[in-house]
């Protein structure tokens, strides 16, 4: 038998096999169910945990309250949110939400002017990459500690705003324009 | 020679026997490991997931019995670079997804398509040692080079 033919029944066997198998398995996936990605489904990244819900009889220690990404992009494409982008600077310079000041976890050599911009917003959103939303958190924290009042974390990280077809750009400036004059 | 190639083989087929046998247990997770790739429409990311470990399997076990291991090393080559573009393409693309190589739930790093580009290397290289011998002329025939 040819390469080809040996391919095709293996490829054919294997699909037969495996849907066997996945009818076998302890925890299917489900055939006739879509199955989104974690950041399309809105609950799978970064989401506030149900056992970090803030406890009635004890002060809960200051977290950033989430937004969604749908919210998130209509105040982006309005210019009425600042954002901030917590990942890397690799990260941010392949691609970021238009307009996205770059705020590292470890300090950013201009972070005095950029927390100014910022202040003239009455929203901040912060993102990050991960699942956790820990590096965006920590960046959230630093600002409410420089004194912008309303910071929150973006629902679903960068994943879920590049899902959405946000407004993004790999340079500096985007929908905002070149001046990137928050209003 | 011919040792390091079944060895390969060997290698190459256990690898990813025991890569499927993880995913067996929890089809389910495997399924939202493809499905945080956003490269396969969601309303055929089970299917795809179930037929992913179905053909690795497969071709696994060929590879190790050392039946059909051209085609099974092709095959296995086929979804290794699958796997690396979608890796890269995630990673480049800022998703912070995990892998779902093994089972687990580790996240996907530019190490993990370095690990997978390796594998790719080592199956093409099972492939292109697997080629079937040259054919021998039918007795009676006269030998093509030796036609002026």
């Amino acid at each position: 038998m040819n390469t080809f033919a040996q391919m095709a029944v293996i490829a054919m066997a294997g699909s037969a096999l495996g849907l066997a198998a996945n009818a076998l398995s302890p925890h299917p996936a489900v055939l006739r169910q879509a199955v989104l990605s974690a950041a399309e489904a809105g609950g799978g990244a970064c989401a506030m945990p149900a056992s970090e819900t803030p406890a009635v009889s004890a002060p809960a220690p200051w977290r950033p309250a989430r937004i969604g990404v749908e919210e998130a992009k209509g105040l982006c494409i309005a210019c009425l949110a600042g954002f901030v982008d917590a990942r890397g600077a690799h990260e941010y310079a392949h691609g970021h939400i238009a307009n996205a000041v770059h705020l590292p976890p470890a300090g950013h050599p201009d972070e005095l002017s950029a927390i100014a911009q910022l202040r003239t917003y009455p929203l901040v959103i912060v993102y990050d990459g991960e699942y956790s939303c820990a590096v965006a958190d920590d960046v959230a924290g630093r600002l409410r500690r420089a004194g912008l009042t309303d910071v929150r974390v973006l629902q679903g990280a960068w994943p879920a705003w590049v899902a959405s077809k946000g407004p993004s750009e790999a340079g500096i400036c985007g929908v905002c324009g070149l001046e990137a004059v928050p209003r | 020679m011919k040792l390091v190639a079944a060895a390969a083989r060997l290698l190459l087929g256990g690898l990813f026997l025991w890569a499927s046998a993880t995913k067996v247990p929890d089809m389910g997770a495997f399924a939202e490991s493809v499905a945080n790739y956003r490269i396969v429409p969601a309303g055929l990311v089970s299917v795809t997931a179930a037929m992913v470990v179905g053909v690795e399997i497969l071709a696994s076990v060929a590879l190790i019995a050392n039946v059909w291991s051209r085609g099974a090393a092709l095959i296995l080559a086929g979804l290794l670079a699958v796997f690396t573009v979608g890796l890269a393409s995630a990673l480049a693309r800022g998703i912070d997804l995990a892998c779902g190589c093994f089972g687990g739930n580790d996240p996907a790093t530019w190490w993990t398509v370095l690990r997978d580009l390796v594998l790719l290397a080592l199956a093409l290289g099972v492939a292109a040692s697997s080629r079937p011998a040259p054919s021998r002329p039918i007795a009676g025939t006269p030998d093509p080079s030796s036609i002026p």
